[in-house]
């Protein structure tokens, strides 16, 4: 019997394309979800379902400011009070201004009526709860830009505290303005929602399925920006934000974009139960909701889309049936045994309970949740496994500006001052790559050279001091601007995205060169695809340079490469950005002799390619064999500068890297380089 | 009362309450000093303290405000409850600690910080389910002695915590600056990858930051029953919040910085109380916060921030 089942609807099943598949899957389940309500014909349950809808969409848009950007938010019942308000007020009769004929308009367009209660006449506002929808999105992105902006430069765990205070000021400020929320008390008289004339009522049923057509539309908003240039750069924050920068991530921008995003969410939501609830108080949008919302997410998932719907769906189910069940239960048995303690026991009291032990067990046995985000790493089979080294460089990659489109000097360095307190990290320092060039910085370790890098790109702020880029100041340009202008960086202990795969990682480094935004992220308008299609193909032309080293681990989270793999996919990850200098920090530091050799032909074929080269190396002969010039600091003072064989001859960088006495005892016995 | 007595009587009120925030502070300030975490199960260590006190004063047969003890029993009885309160309030931090967070603390992320919300919410929970929502009489067996300061009156509550407080944090500044354990400590904020390798057993310098932190969080506790003569389940959260925002304002990681900061937020309070309305307080408090944060991050005392890239 089982086995006819399986043959008849588990082979067709199976041997339909993936793509085919899931949308089958999809349909089927939209399928379940809506006839449930129809199978179950029972008011209380169908209205715990529509309560659910409205807790997967509050998860979800959490998800977008937690799971996706890392950003902690413990007041996001605030939004969600915001949205709720904001219909509330607009379709209530608790706020009547003085009816004049500037409202004629409004009238006209069936957002407000005249009344008159006995007196002068008034405004009722009648805003349409379909119309409320999309504007109350609007409105709450802009509290959440609004909220977002002075806390966004804080550190996440400050981040955390001050929207806990946020979400604790709402609710007091909606019990306290009482003319316009009518205090503790609440709004009453909310409208319910009319289609053609139809109105909802308190039937739980049309709600359901409204909130079902929210719930799919904001999975499919998730996905989408998931897997956009949006949710890469949101992702890049949260794994490493002084590399997602460095890399062209707009910080600032792309955190307020989730704060907006995920506030929309909440507003949406908003609206929806309280046109459900008709009716809205400042006990709604408590903490306990905020926190409640981050144990679904925390349960299902951070950064899974199916995950936090998946929990929200459990926790109310937890709730709603299992926990009033079991109570049952219990007191039953507590009949059986006579013990007035187990009879008079309400289990749904223990909810909070529930949710502390949840969270603190998932942190500690299960941090990915239900449905971890990250995906299963595909195991390598043993000739992928195995590479064929490719020596002598390799070919060319196009679209790679050549640097004689852009002749004369690339980087002009000059009187760079770097403090750290009372220490001086750079002093003075002046320093030229013209286009073209390879320039090599060498020098003893603390001597500047990182902190160099970090002056270029923006990561520390010079106390003076110029440094241009092809006649443009860079100084006081935040990373991300820096590397628009055609400034890429590796670092010296390797900053990639760890939870992100080979590909996304590189993806991220063309960041800048994309124009994808959110909008066009959700709706994929043709140029979108083209956009996104040709990203993945040129990431893959690029993680191919190396040869198949990399090429079979383009869909594995970096975390689990090798070290000298992690390197390649950081100078991947920046030539992604199409950039016109290449500033290298050690990249040879803790690879083999092979690999290293491998590493400086490939360096070398970069530079044939067209990419200017500024380059940190304590290995000789690789500096020996790249550059054209050596740079030498020493204590933040330049000490020499020259061609690699002069540079090496040069007193003061004997001195320097072998300290005085070593030097004179080189000298005596005649032994100088 | 004229004006000047009220807002000199909100300034007594105001101290108290510093009191308070200042030792409620510190346990936040020694842990975010050390771990960079912020510890969200220190609001309801504190107000677990506050029960502890309240049940160990009913052990001595005290309910409400009517048993009046002087001398002798007097300060015995107040010793035992500050010492059951801290005691057990520092075990609690210590298991939350070592069961709890230990096995995080290499993880990054927020897993840690989520973790210490769910202990606040279990313990919250646990004393919500064994004796329920509604606020309980805190025993105050101290003699209604007043001294007239003006037209202003200075209890001798007042003066009971203003001594405890300054004991305690006398006792913690000498225990920082110079037992060998406090030195271990302050090397470890600023460094904790150079202090262990200078041989700094950091497993017990931070199990020792969260014994002293939720210890001093246990007097706090009291400290609140004896000033509002109540107690009530969810005292921790307000005074939670004060009290971080106190250990932001004086400089967070920051000993002296957290004991100003309480004693500012506590007369903030007070006075805001007086001229604005209390249902504004935690608006004004919050706001304190976001513009510290936002303009002067290192707070009034200013932080030797650790080194970490």
């Amino acid at each position: 019997m089982y086995a006819t089942a399986v043959n008849l609807l588990g082979r067709p099943f199976a041997s339909l394309p993936p793509e085919r598949r899931r949308l089958l899957a999809l349909l089927v389940l939209a399928a379940a979800f809506a006839l449930l309500p129809l199978v179950m014909d029972n008011d209380a349950n169908t209205d715990a379902m529509a309560n659910a809808m409205s807790y997967a969409t509050l998860a979800l848009g959490l998800n977008i400011v937690v799971g996706f950007a890392g950003l902690l938010d413990l007041g996001y019942a605030a939004f969600f009070a915001i949205g709720a308000y904001y219909y509330g007020i607009f379709t209530s009769f608790q706020v009547m201004p003085l009816w004049s004929d500037a409202w004629a308009p409004f009238a006209f367009l069936g957002l407000v009526q005249k009344i008159n209660q006995g007196g002068p006449d008034l405004v009722h506002f009648t805003l349409s709860f379909w119309l409320a929808l999309p504007t109350a999105a609007l409105v709450t992105a802009f509290f959440g830009v609004l909220f977002g902006a002075p806390t966004l430069r804080l550190r996440g765990d400050y981040l955390a505290i001050v929207t806990l205070g946020f979400g604790e000021i709402v609710p007091i400020v909606a019990r306290n303005v009482d003319s316009v929320t009518n205090g503790a008390a609440g709004l009453n008289g909310v409208q319910a929602p009319r289609i053609l004339g139809y109105s909802f009522g308190v039937d739980a049923l049309p709600y359901y399925y409204v909130g079902m057509l929210l719930v799919a539309f904001l999975i499919f908003v998730s996905i989408r920006l998931r897997d956009s240039r949006i949710g890469r750069a949101w992702m890049a924050i949260r794994e490493d934000e002084t590399a997602a920068s460095a890399m062209g991530v707009n910080l600032v921008h792309f955190k307020l974009l989730a704060f907006a995003i995920g506030a929309a969410f909440a507003g949406m939501t908003g609206v929806y139960y309280i046109a459900k609830l008709q009716t809205a108080t400042p006990e709604m949008f408590s903490f306990s909701v905020s926190s409640m919302l981050l144990v679904m997410v925390v349960l299902g998932g951070m950064g899974s889309v199916w995950g936090v719907v998946v929990g929200a769906c459990l926790l109310q189910l937890m709730q709603s049936w299992f926990l009033p069940e079991s109570t049952n239960v219990v007191r039953a048995f507590g009949e059986m045994v006579g013990s007035p303690w187990l009879m008079s026991v309400d289990l749904v009291h223990w909810t909070q309970m529930l949710f502390g032990l949840i969270l603190v067990l998932m942190m500690l046995f299960r941090r990915d949740g239900l449905i971890p985000a990250t995906r299963a790493i595909p195991a390598l089979s043993f000739e992928a496994q195995h590479a064929e080294v490719r020596r002598g460089g390799f070919v060319n990659l196009d679209r790679i500006p050549h640097w004689e489109s852009t002749p004369g000097n690339a980087l002009e360095i000059r009187g760079v001052t770097v403090k750290f307190g009372g220490l001086t990290a750079l002093n003075n320092v002046d320093l030229t790559v013209p286009a073209g060039g390879v320039v090599a910085v060498i020098g003893p370790n603390g001597s500047g050279k990182s902190t160099l890098f970090n002056a270029i790109t923006g990561l520390v702020q010079a106390h003076s001091g110029s440094i241009k880029f092809h006649g443009a100041e860079l100084l006081g340009l935040a990373p991300h601007e820096v590397l628009e202008r055609g400034v890429a960086r590796t670092f010296q202990n390797i900053r990639l995205f760890p939870n992100l795969t080979v590909l996304e990682n590189v993806l991220i480094g063309q960041h800048s060169r994309l124009r994808t935004g959110p909008f066009a992220a959700v709706f994929h308008p043709p140029w979108t695809k083209a956009e996104e299609e040709g990203a993945r193909k040129w990431a893959l032309d690029i993680i191919g340079l190396f040869g198949n080293r990399l090429t079979p681990r383009a869909n594995q989270t970096v975390s689990g490469l090798s070290y000298a793999n992690r390197r390649r996919v950081e100078i991947s990850r920046a030539l992604a950005s199409k950039p016109k200098i290449l500033l290298l920090d050690e990249p040879t530091a803790g690879m083999n002799p092979n690999e290293t050799l491998e590493l400086a032909e490939q360096i070398k074929s970069l530079h044939e390619m067209g990419l200017t080269i500024l380059l940190i190396e304590h290995k000789l002969d690789v500096v020996t064999k790249l550059a054209d010039t050596v740079v030498v600091l020493d204590h933040g003072d330049k000490i020499a500068e020259g061609r690699p064989d002069e540079v090496r001859r040069n007193e003061e960088v004997l001195t320097a890297y072998l300290g005085r006495a070593a030097r004179a005892a080189l000298a005596e016995t005649g032994n100088v380089a | 009362m004229t004006t000047a007595d009220l807002f000199l009587q909100q300034a007594i009120n105001g101290l108290s309450l510093g009191a308070m925030y200042s030792l409620l502070a510190l346990g936040f300030t020694l842990v975010y000093g050390i771990m960079e975490l912020i510890n969200f199960s220190h609001f309801n260590v504190f107000m677990v303290g506050s029960f502890v006190a309240m049940v160990t004063l009913q052990m001595f047969g005290l309910s409400g405000q009517d048993t009046i003890l002087t001398g002798l029993p007097l300060v015995g009885v107040m010793l035992v409850a500050f010492l059951a309160s801290m005691t057990l309030c520092g075990a609690i931090g210590v298991a939350i600690e070592r069961f709890l967070l230990r096995p995080l603390r290499a993880v990054k992320g927020p897993a840690a910080m989520i973790t210490t919300i769910g202990v606040s919410y279990v313990l919250f929970n646990a004393v919500l389910l064994s004796i329920g929502a509604d606020s309980k009489n805190f025993p105050n067996p101290l003699p209604p002695l007043t001294f007239a300061i003006g037209g202003a009156v200075l209890r001798l509550r007042e003066i009971l915590i203003w001594i405890i407080s300054l004991v305690l944090m006398g006792g913690l500044t000498y225990f920082v600056q110079f037992t060998r354990l406090g030195k271990a400590m302050r090397a470890t904020a600023q460094d904790p990858e150079a202090a262990r390798m200078m041989g700094v057993e950091v497993d017990r310098v931070v199990m020792t930051a969260f014994f002293v932190g939720s210890a001093l969080a246990g007097a706090s506790g009291m400290i609140f029953g004896l000033y509002y003569n109540l107690s009530k389940v969810d005292i921790g959260f307000a005074a939670g919040l004060r009290a971080f925002t106190a250990a932001v304002l004086g400089g967070i990681g920051n000993v002296p910085g957290a004991m100003v900061g309480g004693v500012l937020i506590g007369l903030i309070e007070a006075l805001s109380g007086q001229v604005v309305g209390t249902a504004w307080t935690d608006v004004i408090i919050f706001g304190i916060l976001v513009l510290v944060l936002v303009f002067k991050p290192v707070g009034l005392m200013g932080r030797v921030a650790p080194n970490k890239s």
